[in-house]
């Protein structure tokens, strides 16, 4: 099999020649993405070169702290991004949020490393980050479009959810609607990605592997895991997550603590 | 006697706000009395009948209902003993049967026997409705109509008190002195407990009346 070809510095400069065209549409067209494509594309760089010096250092020191230290990095920087996507004042959400990922994301990455792929130690960093990294990134997508619905549906539907509980009804029936639209939406996305896998589209980390000259029969394999892995994680770590988040927007009264006034 | 329902030395006032929306407020309702409690927009009537229900909190004083603070009583079982029908009917996106019958879908309604069709057809013919069939789809229904169908809702769960917010404040005249009707049917033939906050005029021979004006924080009789 051939070696890997390598993309030098200049090489990887003349990728931006996209970045120009994106620009140019933007300008032509008054898109006024122009800003956010060029903070994007400075991000990236220097994101994933950072990434890159901090991977290679890490696999040299082989040490499970450090493993461990930058999947707690990788957790945090997920939840902040899901708060700064989901803009919720009303209610306090993020701790049990934060920790419910990092558990959930915890045990997958090491249930995947240790025992699916079985690598010894379990948090071989080679194996262990980059599959954090897929858990982390596919259910942090997931969870701010769910609870970005759960606070929106909760908050129009105000008049439903005080009907049904003068009715009888307790906080989880009044609200049984808008969190199952809530979860299902998250999950739409993971769901739609097992349906078009590898007839819409080579995935990521499987066309790294080929790129890298794998076998193209065991790189399939890995990503079989991975898309199995992605699902369920994402299911659980949403479920659990709207489960608790669900609770927070009612009192001890179970009345709706949302006003459909304060959301940002 | 135990009143029904109880309130003693009510205070409220919404976060961030100096002036109370009710300082020491009293109020007694007994078995089989019909409360109307009058008061201009803005007074805090609707506020009042949503603290009894728990659906706000308040921050000084106590409500009791059969003499137990409304805290110690399960939520659920609260709100299904006095029912709450607010001012703007709310409608699931389902027929008029269904809108009736939902509430027997609730675990703590579940001993319930769902009535039949005959009844609910009767019901439909005592609040004069008997024009639409259960069929009909309840969203497409005039706010009037709907109204009577969030009555019709709640009575088939036989509460122990009604309270009514606003029952006429969106209807016409006609409208308004048919649910009018209703309400006086209820207390004086079905010996409904009922409190009720309105803004409208309401006149009636009603023996079990008692009227209250809600105005300076305080309830005074009328």
């Amino acid at each position: 099999m051939n070696p890997v070809v390598e993309i030098s510095i200049w090489q990887l400069l003349l990728g931006l020649i996209f970045i120009i065209l994106a620009q140019g549409a933007s300008f032509v067209y008054h898109l006024g993405l122009n800003r956010d494509i060029a903070i994007g594309t400075i991000r990236t760089f220097a994101q994933l070169f950072l990434m890159g010096y901090a991977l290679t250092l890490i696999f040299q020191l082989n040490s499970v702290w450090f493993t461990l230290g930058i999947f707690v990095i990788m957790a945090v920087s997920a939840s902040l991004i899901v708060r700064g996507r989901v803009k919720e004042k009303q209610i306090s959400y993020m701790v049990p949020t934060f920790l419910t990922m990092f558990t959930s994301y915890f045990v997958t990455a090491i249930f995947v490393s240790g025992l699916i792929v079985g690598v010894d130690p379990w948090w071989e960093p080679r194996y262990f980050l980059p599959i954090g990294g897929m858990v982390i990134g596919n259910s942090m997508s997931a969870l701010a479009i769910a609870l970005e619905r759960l606070f929106k549906d909760m908050r129009q539907q105000k008049n439903l959810i005080e009907t049904q509980l003068c009715l009888g009804a307790n906080y989880r029936e009044a609200s049984s609607e808008m969190f199952k639209n809530a979860v299902t939406a998250g999950m739409i996305p993971s769901i739609n990605a097992m349906m078009g896998v590898g007839l819409v589209f080579i995935p990521g980390m499987m066309s790294g592997q080929i790129l890298a000259g794998a076998d193209p029969l065991q790189a399939i394999r890995y990503q079989i895991v991975i898309m199995l892995m992605l699902v369920g994680s994402t299911a659980t770590t949403s479920i659990i997550i709207m489960l608790i988040v669900r609770k927070r927007c009612f009192g001890k009264g179970e009345e709706l603590l949302l006003s459909t006034s304060g959301s940002k | 006697m135990t009143p029904l329902l109880e309130i003693r030395s009510l205070d409220f006032f919404y976060d961030r706000q100096e002036t109370p929306v009710f300082s020491a407020l009293n109020l007694q309702v007994n078995q089989g009395e019909l409360v109307r409690i009058k008061g201009v927009s803005g007074s805090g009537k609707s506020t009042l009948l949503r603290l009894i229900c728990r659906l706000q909190t308040y921050q000084n004083g106590s409500i009791l209902f059969k003499g137990t603070p409304v805290e110690s009583i399960v939520p659920a079982e609260l709100r299904r003993s006095l029912i709450y029908v607010a001012q703007i009917p709310s409608m699931i996106d389902a027929s008029v049967k269904e809108n009736l019958l939902f509430p027997f879908s609730f675990s703590i309604n579940g001993h319930k026997d769902k009535p039949t069709d005959k009844k609910l057809l009767e019901m439909l013919e005592a609040f004069y409705l008997q024009d639409i069939g259960l069929e009909h789809q309840a969203r497409n229904l005039s706010v009037g109509q709907q109204q009577r169908i969030a009555l019709m809702r709640a009575l088939l769960l036989d509460p122990e008190i009604l309270l009514l917010d606003e029952p006429t404040s969106a209807l016409d005249t006609k409208s308004a002195s048919m649910i009018f009707a209703s309400v006086d049917y209820l207390n004086e033939e079905q010996d409904k407990t009922i409190l009720m906050v309105t803004h409208s005029d309401y006149h009636s021979k009603n023996a079990s009346l008692v009227s209250y004006v809600l105005e300076n924080k305080k309830l005074g009789k009328e």
